[in-house]
């Protein structure tokens, strides 16, 4: 069984997300450098998968609203002004935290840390923040594209 | 009679991107949310192919296909598992369903076409052209055109330079050094069009491909109304571009 401390939660993750956004969207992200902070501020769409078993965590993906229909447009082929309402962005953003999310739990599975993948949340609004405790590895991640940000969080811990 | 394809899937995403996917061919797409509609809609419906999730609400993938292979009607339907896992122990209890296929999230509506295709037979509606780049592609003696349809939309500008990529590829290596991005029968300018534009003039200086946009006056006003196009020469015929390359 692969030791949480060691997995290469950053090197899984963005590889998801590249690819993810490539195949769905068409779209090239670019992995920024650690540290470097995403401007999500405003209206912002949080997309969520946990996943529970010998590893527990869960992975999120935080977009503003300008990006996250940006990205629903790409994904369901029409325009923005095409989009019929937040539904349809909510499952969008759901169905990208699915993928992404998706990747890591059978990733995390082949290292002999079993688990299984809750279906996608979504959280919306300008004026929330995340805590969260307790958790072994945390891993923050900021894509780029063109002038858009997707900030991804990534939180595991063993169980028992 | 066309042929009809099962989506079953929480998000209505994958059951639009399942629906686009087989637009081209002669078939009926009809959804389901979670195993429970879908199975209902099997049994109503005799689907020639089901398209299934494993993950949703209310009754699972695994669970529906428990309940497809007990249904003597319903049990020879083929199924082609989608899931976001892509891990081996995953992929072997797929398998041991008894599916015919399965397709890994994220994925490509072409892919999705080629894994049913080995299922069961595709046939193009009438009027679509088999070969996605002859819709838009042509040779005009020693000239590359590229003729945008009149509904220009995020789908057809994906497909659109994806081809333009391997065009550009064979005009550096052949004798074709020209090329007329024909833009006339769109029915109008929006950000997906100024982006391709600008990407196909960039794309054809870069290989020193000569290159000259056809479109009406009115199109022309329009592109003058952008910061990025406002600077491009418009010519109003194919004859008038051919002339100034």
């Amino acid at each position: 069984m692969s030791d949480i401390n060691t997995v290469d939660l950053r090197g899984f993750v963005s590889g998801a997300m590249n690819e993810v956004f490539d195949t769905m969207l068409s779209m090239d992200l670019e992995l920024a450098e650690e540290g470097v902070q995403a401007n999500v501020a405003g209206e912002r769409i949080v997309g969520s998968v946990g996943f529970a078993g010998k590893a527990v965590g869960s992975v999120s993906i935080q977009v503003n609203d300008a990006f996250a229909r940006s990205i629903t447009a790409a994904m369901l082929g029409m325009e923005e002004d095409e989009i019929e309402g937040d539904e349809e962005v909510h499952d969008v953003i759901g169905e990208l935290s699915n993928m992404v999310g998706g990747d890591l739990k059978s990733r995390l599975c082949d290292g002999g840390l079993d688990c299984e993948l809750s279906i996608p949340s979504i959280t919306t609004g300008s004026d929330f923040r995340m805590e969260t405790k307790g958790w072994e590895r945390h891993e923050r991640l900021v894509f780029r594209y063109q002038g858009q940000f997707a900030l991804v969080n990534v939180y595991v811990k063993t169980n028992g | 009679m066309p042929l009809k394809i099962l989506a079953v899937d929480d998000s209505k995403t994958i059951r639009m991107i399942v629906k686009k996917a087989f637009k081209a061919y002669n078939c009926e797409v009809i959804e389901a949310e979670n195993g429970k509609e879908g199975l209902e809609t099997a049994s109503k419906e005799k689907p020639d192919l089901i398209i299934l999730d494993i993950t949703m609400p209310v009754m699972t993938g695994p669970e529906m296909l428990e309940e497809l292979k007990k249904d003597p009607a319903l049990k020879e339907t083929p199924v082609i598992m989608l899931t976001a896992e892509s891990g081996k122990e995953n992929v072997v209890q797929i398998l041991k369903m008894g599916v015919k296929d399965y397709m890994v999230k994220p994925f490509k509506g072409e892919q999705l076409i080629e894994r049913a295709t080995k299922i069961v037979t595709l046939e193009s509606k009438k009027g679509e052209e088999k070969d996605p780049a002859k819709r838009y592609f042509s040779i005009v003696e020693d000239l590359q055109v590229l003729t945008l349809p009149q509904k220009f939309d995020r789908p057809a500008s994906v497909e659109i330079e994806r081809y333009f990529k391997l065009k550009v590829e064979e005009m550096v290596n052949t004798e074709i050094k020209k090329f007329i991005l024909n833009i006339s029968r769109v029915g109008g300018t929006n950000v997906t069009l100024i982006r391709l534009i600008i990407m196909v003039i960039q794309s054809c200086q870069k290989v020193n491909v000569g290159i000259r946009v056809v479109g009406t006056s009115a199109l022309r006003d329009e592109l003058k109304g952008f910061a990025e196009t406002s600077e491009i020469t418009v010519d109003l015929s194919i004859e008038d571009a051919k002339g100034a390359l």
